[in-house]
This record gives C-alpha cells, sequence and structure tokens, in this order.
C-alpha cells in the first residue's frame, strides 16, 4: 500500500499542481498568522523578562513601590530582614537619546559596590571612573556598534525637559547574562544618576538576595509585612505574572484574530480533500474490490492531507517569522506608548514555539480532512464505483445544517442572555458562535438566494443560479468568504466606531491651545518632568491667558495599576476637560476642588463596579487612603484604569514633584500656530515637544492607527486564505464541470463567454460572501463593541459607521474574488467542446 | 447546389502513446442535400462519433475539408466556427447532457441564452416545441423529474429552438429502452422534417437506420455510401 500511496500521490500532485499550490498556501498563511502572533506575543513578555534578568537576575525578590518612587531609607529596613542576604537600591529611568525620536535609554544607577553581577567587556572597570567622572554610563556594545560610540564619546540624553550630558565610560554585555536583554540598558553609579535626573533619596527598586537556606516565599511575607502596604515584595515570577496580567487583554486578541486565519485555512483543506476525493471515488471503490480496508484508504487520504499539511507548515514558519520580523517595531511601539514596557529588541524564538505551528498546520489540515476522509472510507466498494457523486449531500443537508446554525445561534444567545453575562470571556464564545454558525447557514442561504434568481440570459444571474447547483464547492468557499468579511467588517466597524467615538471625546476634552510636554513623553512615563522655571517662564509668555498643569503617574488601586493624574481642576472652562458618564457636572467638579474627592474613568469604574458615592483605596506614601469618589468620565485608557484629583490633592498626599505636561490656553484671537513657533523658538533648548491642539489631536489618532496595524495584518491574511478559496474553488469546478463547460461549448457559447461565466461566479462568490459576511461582521461588531470590548477594557464605544472604509473594503473584496477568479476562468474557457463525456452532466 | 454538409477527403488521426498514430477517418467524401435524412452505422470505435464532432467544427480534420452550408471550417476562425454551431447547428447526444440547474424550459432555451437572445420569442418557441413532444406540462419542472425518454425529447427541443439548418445527433436512442427509443426516433424524424432541417445521426440500430433517406455504414474509418 504504501508504494501505491507514493506512485498514486506523485500522480495526483503532478496533475493537480494549481490546486496543490492553492491548499498549501492556505495552511502556509493560517500557519503564518499563528506563528507570527505567538511569536509577538512571547517575545513582548520576554522583552521584559529579559531586562528584568539582566538587571535584577541575582535577585531572589524585588521591593518595587506602589507610587513612582521608593524614599531610600526603605533600603535599611529591607537589610534589617533577618532573611536577607544582600540588598541594593536601583535607580531606573528612561531618557531620550537626543535627536533619535522615541528612542528611549533604560538608564539603571546601581551601587557599584553592591554584590551585583556586571557583565563588563574587557577589563574589570575601576570604580573610581564611574563615582568620579560625571556623566560616566556604560553602555552596551550593541549599541555602541549600532551609533558608532566608543570609549570616551559624549551622549546626550534628554530627561523631561533637561538635555543631560553623558559620556561612554565603559562597555556592558547584559546579553552574556540573557540574551534577550535589551541593547538600549545604560550603566550609571547610583548616585550619579540621582543626582542627574534630580531625584535625590528616592529610587524605583530595592534587589534582595535571600540568605542561603532561607524560605524565600516567607522572607517575601516578612518583608512586605515589615515595609508595608506602600510597597511590593515581588519574586521575579510574580513580576512576569503581573506584567502578562497586564498585558492578557492585548495579546488574547491578537491569538482570537490569528485563530480565525486558520479557522479560515480549515475550510480550505476540506474543500480540497472533499474536491480531491470526488474526484478519485473511482479509483477508491478500485482499491476497496481489489481488497483494500476502510483502514487503508483512510490512511491513503489522510496520509496526502498531512503531506500537504506538512508543506504548508514549511512554507508557513519562515512566512511567520518574517511577518512577526516585519511588525515587531509596530506592537514593540505600541507595547510602550500604551503600557509603558520594554521594547522588543531580540526575538526569543524557542522550538516549541516552532512544534506549535506546525502542529496547527498538521492539526488544521487534518481537522479539515477528517470528516471528507472517514465520509469516503465508509463507503463499500459499489457505492464508490456508481456514479454517486457528493455534489447532492450538502445540497440536501442544506436545511439541516440551517437548522443546526440557528440552534447553535439561539442556545449561544440564551446562554449569554440568562447565565454567561457576568463571565470575562463570554464575548469570545459568542463570537465563536455566529463564526461556526455561518458556515453552517451559508448552504440553505446559497439555495435560497440563488432559488430567487429567474434566469434570464448567459450572464452574471446564470453564473449565481450554477453556484447555487454546486452547493458541495460554492457553499464551502462563500463560508470561508464569508468568515473572513466578517472579521474583516467587524473589526471594521468596531475600529471605526471606536475612532469616531475618540474623536468626539477629544473634541470635546483637549480645548486647550497648545500642549507642552517633554520630548516623546509617551516612552518615559512617570519620570519625564518639565523643569520648574520652564513652566514659569511658559506661563508668562505674551499671549497665554491660562495654564493647565498635570502631573501623572501609575499607582495602585489594591493590587490593581491605575493612571493617576492631578490636574488644575478650578481651572476657569476647564469643566469640560472630562466628559463626565456618572455625576453632575457642577457638583462633582467642587467636591474634587475642594474636598479632595476624585474622578474615576470608565473602565475602573466598570472594572470595580464603583460610581459616585463609593471611595477608592489608593497606595500614598503615608500609606492606604481612602477618597471619594465624585464621578466617573468617559476613559479610553488601555492601562485598566484612570484616575484624575486636583493637583493641590495628589501634591498634599504624594509630594512635590515636577509636571509632566501643561496645556496653555491663548488669549482671544491669537492663533496657535504662530504661537507654537514662538514658544519654539524661545525655548528652543529645551527638550520640549510643543504641540497646537490641531497637531495633539492628529498624534493621537497615529498612536491609535498603529495600535490597530497588527489587527489589519491579521485581517489581510484571513482574506488572503478566502480568495484563495474561491481560487481553489473555481480550479476544482473547472476540473469537475468538464462536461457541462463542453455541453456551453457545443451548443454555441464562445471561449469568452465561458471566461464571463467564471468570472461571474468568482464574483457571485464574493457577492454572496459579502451579503452573509456582512450579518456575521455586524454581529461581531456589536459583540466586540459592548461585549468583548466592555469585558476586558470597559469602554465606551458608540456605533458609528465608517461607509468609506466599508465601501473600500468591498471593492477590495470583489476586486479579490475577481483576481482569484482569473486563472480559473482561463482554464474553463480553454475547455473543447470534444470533452463532453459519457456520464450525465 | 448548396451542400448542407460535404466532406472532402477528410482523413483524421490520433497519436499513440508508443509513437506513430491511428487512423479514426480515412480519405471520407461525402455531400448531403439539404433536408435530407442520413443514417450512418457502424461498431464501436469505428470513427462514427469523430464523423460528427468534424461536422459540428468541435474537433478539426488531420487533412481534407469540411464544410457546412459551404462554409469551410478550415477557413474559419475558433469564434466563426463557434457562432456556426450556435446559430446553424443543433447537437443531439447519447447522454442527454441536461443541466440540473436549470427547469426543463431553460434546458431548451440554453442556446438562446449563450446567443444573448434574452426576447420572449425564444421563451415562446420553446414552450411551441416543449409542446409538440408532449412535454407543455413539465415546463417549470427539474430535469431531474424526467424520465430518460422526456429527457432526450428535452435535449432534442434544445437542438432545434434556433433552427438549426444542419441537426447532428450522436446516438439518440442509445440510452433509451426500445419503446422510448421508437417514439424519439419519430419525434425526432418527424420535427426535423417540420423544420426543414438536415438530419445526420448515428445509429447501431439498423431499424431506426432504415427511417432515414440514406444509410452509411462506416468500418475502421472509411465510409462506405
Amino acid at each position: 500500500m504504501i508504494g501505491y500511496f507514493c506512485k498514486a500521490l506523485g500522480a495526483h500532485l503532478r496533475r493537480g499542481r494549481s490546486l496543490l499550490l492553492l491548499t498549501v498556501l492556505g495552511v502556509a498563511l493560517g500557519v503564518a498568522s499563528v506563528l507570527s502572533i505567538q511569536i509577538i506575543n512571547l517575545n513582548a513578555l520576554a522583552a521584559f523578562e529579559g531586562s528584568m534578568q539582566a538587571v535584577s537576575g541575582d535577585a531572589d525578590l524585588s521591593v518595587l513601590g506602589r507610587m513612582p518612587a521608593l524614599p531610600e531609607s526603605l533600603y535599611v529596613d529591607v537589610l534589617a530582614e533577618p532573611g536577607v542576604q544582600s540588598a541594593w537600591p536601583l535607580v531606573r529611568v528612561r531618557a531620550v537619546l537626543d535627536g533619535h525620536e522615541d528612542f528611549f535609554l533604560d538608564i539603571v544607577g546601581v551601587d557599584f559596590f553592591a554584590p551585583v553581577r556586571v557583565p563588563w567587556q574587557g577589563d574589570p572597570v575601576d570604580f573610581s571612573q564611574p563615582l568620579g567622572q560625571s556623566g560616566w554610563a556604560a553602555f552596551t556594545p550593541q549599541l555602541a556598534a549600532k551609533m558608532g560610540w566608543r570609549i570616551g564619546d559624549a551622549v546626550t540624553v534628554s530627561k523631561g525637559s533637561q538635555r543631560l550630558p553623558l559620556r561612554v565610560g565603559a562597555l556592558v554585555d547584559f546579553q552574556r547574562l540573557t540574551p534577550l536583554a535589551s541593547p538600549k540598558l545604560v550603566l550609571m553609579d547610583i548616585a550619579q544618576a540621582q543626582h542627574l535626573l534630580g531625584r535625590k533619596g528616592w529610587v524605583q527598586q530595592i534587589d534582595v538576595v535571600v540568605a542561603e537556606g532561607a524560605d524565600v516565599d516567607l522572607v517575601r511575607q516578612r518583608l512586605q509585612a515589615r515595609l508595608g502596604a506602600a510597597v511590593q515584595v515581588l519574586t521575579p515570577a510574580q513580576r512576569t505574572r503581573q506584567t502578562a496580567g497586564l498585558l492578557a487583554a492585548f495579546r488574547l486578541n491578537l491569538t482570537a484574530l490569528s485563530l480565525i486565519s486558520l479557522f479560515v485555512g480549515l475550510f480550505l483543506i476540506y474543500t480540497s480533500t472533499q474536491a480531491s476525493l470526488v474526484r478519485r471515488r473511482a479509483e477508491f471503490g478500485m482499491l476497496r474490490s481489489l481488497g483494500a480496508t476502510r483502514g487503508q484508504l483512510f490512511a491513503l487520504i489522510v496520509g496526502e492531507v498531512v503531506l500537504l499539511g506538512a508543506l504548508g507548515v514549511l512554507a508557513g514558519l519562515p512566512l511567520g517569522y518574517w511577518a512577526a520580523q516585519a511588525n515587531v517595531e509596530r506592537v514593540s511601539a505600541t507595547l510602550t506608548n500604551l503600557y509603558l514596557l520594554d521594547e522588543i529588541s531580540t526575538l526569543k524564538l524557542p522550538p516549541w514555539l516552532f512544534g506549535l505551528a506546525a502542529l496547527s498546520g498538521i492539526g488544521g489540515a487534518l481537522a479539515g480532512a477528517l470528516i471528507p476522509a472517514l465520509d469516503m472510507s465508509r463507503r463499500n466498494a459499489r457505492a464508490l464505483l456508481s456514479d454517486f457523486t457528493l455534489h447532492e449531500k450538502i445540497g440536501s443537508l442544506a436545511p439541516q445544517l440551517g437548522a443546526l446554525g440557528t440552534t447553535v445561534l439561539i442556545l449561544t444567545g440564551g446562554w449569554y442572555t440568562w447565565l454567561g453575562r457576568t463571565w470575562q470571556p463570554a464575548g469570545f464564545v459568542l463570537a465563536i458562535a455566529i463564526l461556526s454558525a455561518l458556515p453552517l447557514l451559508t448552504p440553505l442561504a446559497i439555495r435560497t438566494l440563488t432559488g430567487w434568481i429567474a434566469v434570464r440570459g448567459f450572464g452574471l444571474g446564470y453564473s449565481l443560479k450554477s453556484l447555487g447547483a454546486r452547493l458541495q464547492n460554492s457553499a464551502l468557499a462563500v463560508a470561508s468568504l464569508a468568515i473572513a468579511v466578517s472579521m474583516l467588517l467587524g473589526i471594521t466597524l468596531m475600529v471605526g466606531s471606536f475612532r469616531q467615538t475618540l474623536q468626539v471625546w477629544i473634541r470635546t476634552t483637549v480645548q486647550a491651545d497648545i500642549y507642552i510636554a517633554p520630548l516623546a513623553w509617551r516612552g518615559q512615563g512617570d519620570e519625564a518632568f518639565l523643569a520648574p522655571d520652564l513652566v514659569r517662564a511658559l506661563r508668562l509668555f505674551p499671549g497665554v491667558q491660562a495654564m493647565d498643569r498635570l502631573r501623572g503617574f501609575v499607582a495602585y488601586a489594591d493590587e490593581q495599576r491605575v493612571a493617576l493624574a492631578g490636574v488644575d481642576i478650578g481651572l476657569p472652562g476647564g469643566s469640560s476637560r472630562f466628559a463626565l458618564l456618572a455625576g453632575t457636572p457642577q457638583r462633582v467638579y467642587r467636591e474634587v476642588r475642594e474636598n479632595g474627592a476624585v474622578l474615576i474613568g470608565e473602565t475602573l469604574a466598570r472594572r470595580r463596579n464603583l460610581w459616585p458615592g463609593d471611595s477608592l483605596d489608593l497606595y500614598t506614601p503615608a500609606g492606604r487612603q481612602s477618597f471619594a469618589i465624585a464621578g466617573v468620565y468617559y476613559d479610553y485608557s488601555p492601562q485598566g484604569g484612570a484616575v484624575i484629583m486636583d493637583l493641590q490633592t495628589l501634591t498634599a498626599h504624594w509630594g512635590e514633584a515636577g509636571l509632566n505636561s501643561v496645556a496653555l490656553y491663548l488669549e482671544p484671537d491669537r492663533d496657535a500656530e504662530v504661537v507654537v513657533d514662538a514658544l519654539r523658538a524661545a525655548f528652543a533648548d529645551a527638550a520640549i515637544e510643543i504641540r497646537s491642539n490641531r497637531r495633539l489631536r492628529q498624534e493621537a489618532f497615529a498612536i491609535f492607527d498603529q495600535t490597530f496595524a497588527i489587527t489589519r495584518l491579521l485581517q489581510g491574511i484571513s482574506l488572503l486564505i478566502a480568495v484563495c478559496g474561491i481560487a481553489l474553488m473555481l480550479l476544482v469546478q473547472a476540473r469537475e464541470q468538464v462536461s457541462e463547460l463542453a455541453l456551453y461549448r457545443a451548443v454555441g457559447a464562445t471561449r469568452t463567454q465561458l471566461f464571463g461565466f467564471f468570472i461571474g461566479k468568482g464574483m457571485g462568490m464574493g457577492l454572496l460572501g459579502l451579503l452573509l459576511g456582512a450579518g456575521g461582521g455586524i454581529l461581531l461588531a456589536l459583540i466586540l463593541v459592548f461585549v468583548i470590548n466592555r469585558a476586558y477594557f470597559g469602554w465606551t464605544i458608540q456605533l458609528y459607521w465608517p461607509w468609506q472604509a466599508i465601501v473600500q473594503q468591498v471593492l477590495i473584496i470583489l476586486l479579490g474574488a475577481v483576481a482569484a477568479s482569473l486563472y480559473p476562468a482561463l482554464k474553463a474557457s480553454k475547455t473543447p467542446a470534444m470533452e463532453l463525456r459519457r456520464e450525465d452532466v | 447546389m448548396t451542400r448542407a454538409l460535404t466532406f472532402e477527403n477528410v482523413s483524421k488521426t490520433y497519436a499513440l502513446a508508443s509513437g506513430g498514430s491511428k487512423y479514426a477517418l480515412r480519405s471520407v467524401s461525402f455531400g448531403v442535400s439539404p433536408g435530407r435524412k442520413v443514417a450512418i452505422v457502424g461498431r464501436s470505435g469505428s470513427g462514427k462519433s469523430t464523423l460528427l464532432h468534424l461536422a459540428a467544427g468541435i474537433d478539426g480534420p488531420s487533412s481534407g475539408t469540411v464544410r457546412v452550408l459551404e462554409r469551410d471550417f478550415n477557413t474559419l476562425s475558433e469564434g466563426e466556427r463557434t457562432r456556426m454551431r450556435r446559430d446553424e447547428i443543433g447537437l443531439i447526444f447519447q447522454f442527454f447532457h441536461l443541466l440540473p440547474l436549470l427547469s426543463v424550459r431553460d434546458n431548451v432555451r440554453l442556446p438562446a441564452m449563450i446567443a444573448g437572445d434574452r426576447g420572449s420569442a425564444a421563451r415562446s418557441r420553446a414552450e411551441e416545441l416543449l409542446e409538440r413532444v408532449g412535454l407543455a406540462d413539465r415546463l417549470d419542472d427539474a430535469v431531474q423529474q424526467l424520465s430518460g425518454g422526456e429527457m432526450q425529447r428535452v435535449a432534442i427541443c434544445r437542438a432545434l429552438l434556433r433552427r438549426p439548418r444542419l441537426l447532428l445527433a450522436d446516438e439518440p436512442t442509445g440510452n433509451l429502452d426500445d419503446e422510448n427509443g421508437r417514439r424519439v426516433m419519430e419525434l425526432l424524424l418527424a420535427l426535423t422534417a417540420d423544420e426543414g432541417a438536415t438530419l445526420i445521426y448515428v445509429t447501431h440500430s439498423r431499424d431506426f437506420a432504415s427511417q432515414a433517406d440514406a444509410v452509411w455504414e462506416i468500418h475502421s474509418g472509411e465510409l462506405q455510401i
């Protein structure tokens, strides 16, 4: 049987090269989609782990604040704990490399006399240099090589609005300790770092080595009790878990999208396997009559599919790696912009990841082939040798399949209404139900829709009618396209609605004329301060009527990270800065201004079920403090929640510190762009970005679009697979319908007419896929907006119809369908009338 | 006089996998006057179907000339031959070749659809033909619901729809039982006579052959008139 398998396989592959190519491409794209997303997901976390291992690799525990920084005095308390063998403080700050937009350096200030392992490149450093030379810093050899720096070179960085001169004092190769360490890590003496960065007496982290034989968890608990709730004492694993939790929704969404590509690819396999089996039924009948067992037949069919799956995997692995590499920068920028996490600098590719991708490709291929393979192997020799075809099967099952699809939708809808509402992943169950019901409903929908068409000529109507008559092929191609269209339309609707909602929100809330923040403020987080004298000069600048000041940092409400900001809440006319979801504006602002109450974002409100009248506990340097919630405002931050309070309240609880940004309101009749130019000229030396209102809005949307760039890539892959499905289907039909095509030729159809007939079929599949996909897409959009988004992000998104994008995508899909039909149409048009065979058409 | 179909020294050879070639038709020459009915008989593989394919222009001769209504197929482009087939030639097959996606009426209308004729005339003509073959009450039925004899009657109507001047039938009763075969043959001959068309049909049955104006026999690609 193995000999026959090899010979038959070779013959079939030679005869159907185009089919083979499309099938392999379908698997390859599915595998590539899954692999690329898994690489990105894994490395998003690995980048964090890499830097953590490089900086705190020797530590058993890290003491971190629930505020921007920890008082240095805590270090003594840490060392006083009996189970602690050694400990050392760290200052960690992000700075921007001068002249390079969004190029962040992760400056780590360490105590060189502490027992930390520093992987110096070359001779060990004489410690008098880092301590004695101002601006001495050790850079990684990777960064030095990239920038062309040598020992002794001067490097300027900006921290907040200040420019700081550094000097390349030594090279330190963290990648020797851990290959994923960021090349952008910079090492300095802790005192120098504190001095340069203006944070004397404060540190960001204290790393701890536990005494030999001591129980790490016990020491952790004791340290936590000793240091109080204002700090967190975490093991490296706990820190990783915390970051994983932060990224969970981001990673889950990408994984779900990539799996849809694989799901669409699965249809391709199903279709091509079934087509191949229908064509070879007589061969199987002959094998069965010669004594081949059902098992042997099943193995023969499955063996071929596994081989095709393996070829798809082979092509998909490099494609997936390439896709990950091509998109890593965008995702990295999103991680930095939205989550203030480390950039992904090196891609970690553990072998199991490739194993997983291979398994998904071959598993997907097997899953797609299983039903037709089982069906064919179960038939007896007589049935296989008869003129039976599978053509009628889907057609005759259409009502039952339709009923099953409807049942799936009703049951899932019922489950959600009565039971699933409170379960966070319930939205994904609904989405899966829609994507599963769609292919089940497709045959009945095609049959019904094409049944209404009265055939008048040999045009598009005729092509559509012929799709209804060939459901076994067309239903699968239409179903896979409908799934891709659903995903495309659902996400387009969601993203479009989100964008429009944001536009309205920004128009309402971003009302100052000019916004000023340190350079590349997005990646610097809490520590990017504007110098106080600069703030004063800005306030007194000609034409400036009022200034809104903002200080913000990540704080903790219990175990949850929240973006805390202090603003001048009493600013005249400033109340419109927050679009309130709950609370009466006048009362809310009075409470915030006069009584130290807070406004909380919708995300936090929904997640914690906190509303006006409730209170929120935040960790302050003085410990846990309770704040009355005066109102809830619409908030679209990705970090799990935002809290606003008056700047005075913030200073009273967290102490004095710099401002992170200011907004200027100009006198009436002042042209914002003219003032922006004047400000730029006046403060040319300061490392600040001055943006007009218009520019800030543009940048906000640039970040928004970048965040969804990877989503668009995944949408594109699914659509490409679905278009491959159309091409595959039409090629199958061009082969299977030889007799029908020959008949048309015999009764006078020209080649051009046959070409048009097939283009019509392709367009028909496109139209039907669009029609069915539109239904699924609208449902998916509703689920994404009102269920998944609410459950994972808690945003209120108004539903808008981005017509321009929708029309554009409809045209692309139809063009794709027509393009996919060109080659099969060409093949079909070449069918000679001589090909009329003895069997019925 | 204008001939409906002319073969002049027509030969058709097929290349063999082992090299060399095999004659399907060897130097065949004949002429058929308009309105005549000619039966061609012969064993399987003798070249009967090849002769009909060449006459319909769906295959070309290896040598010689085929003329339909005095138009030389050798001088016509592929597109022109297709249009000849659409406008002047009707084809009937042993296995009916009806399309399951179309109703009985639309199967008959198919050549008009392909010709881009969307007027009501084609529809009326289809209904008229179906009435003449006794299927007036089956117009909207699916073809799968018809018996073999009924299917062949539909196929005959389809072949006659555009009033072809040359009708070519390849074993039109070959897939029917004796009784149905006899009825179909009678209808075919009667309708051809009514339409004034020339009929050339291939058959295994001496009985049916004897109903033609002339019976030609073909042996190993050689035609005996």
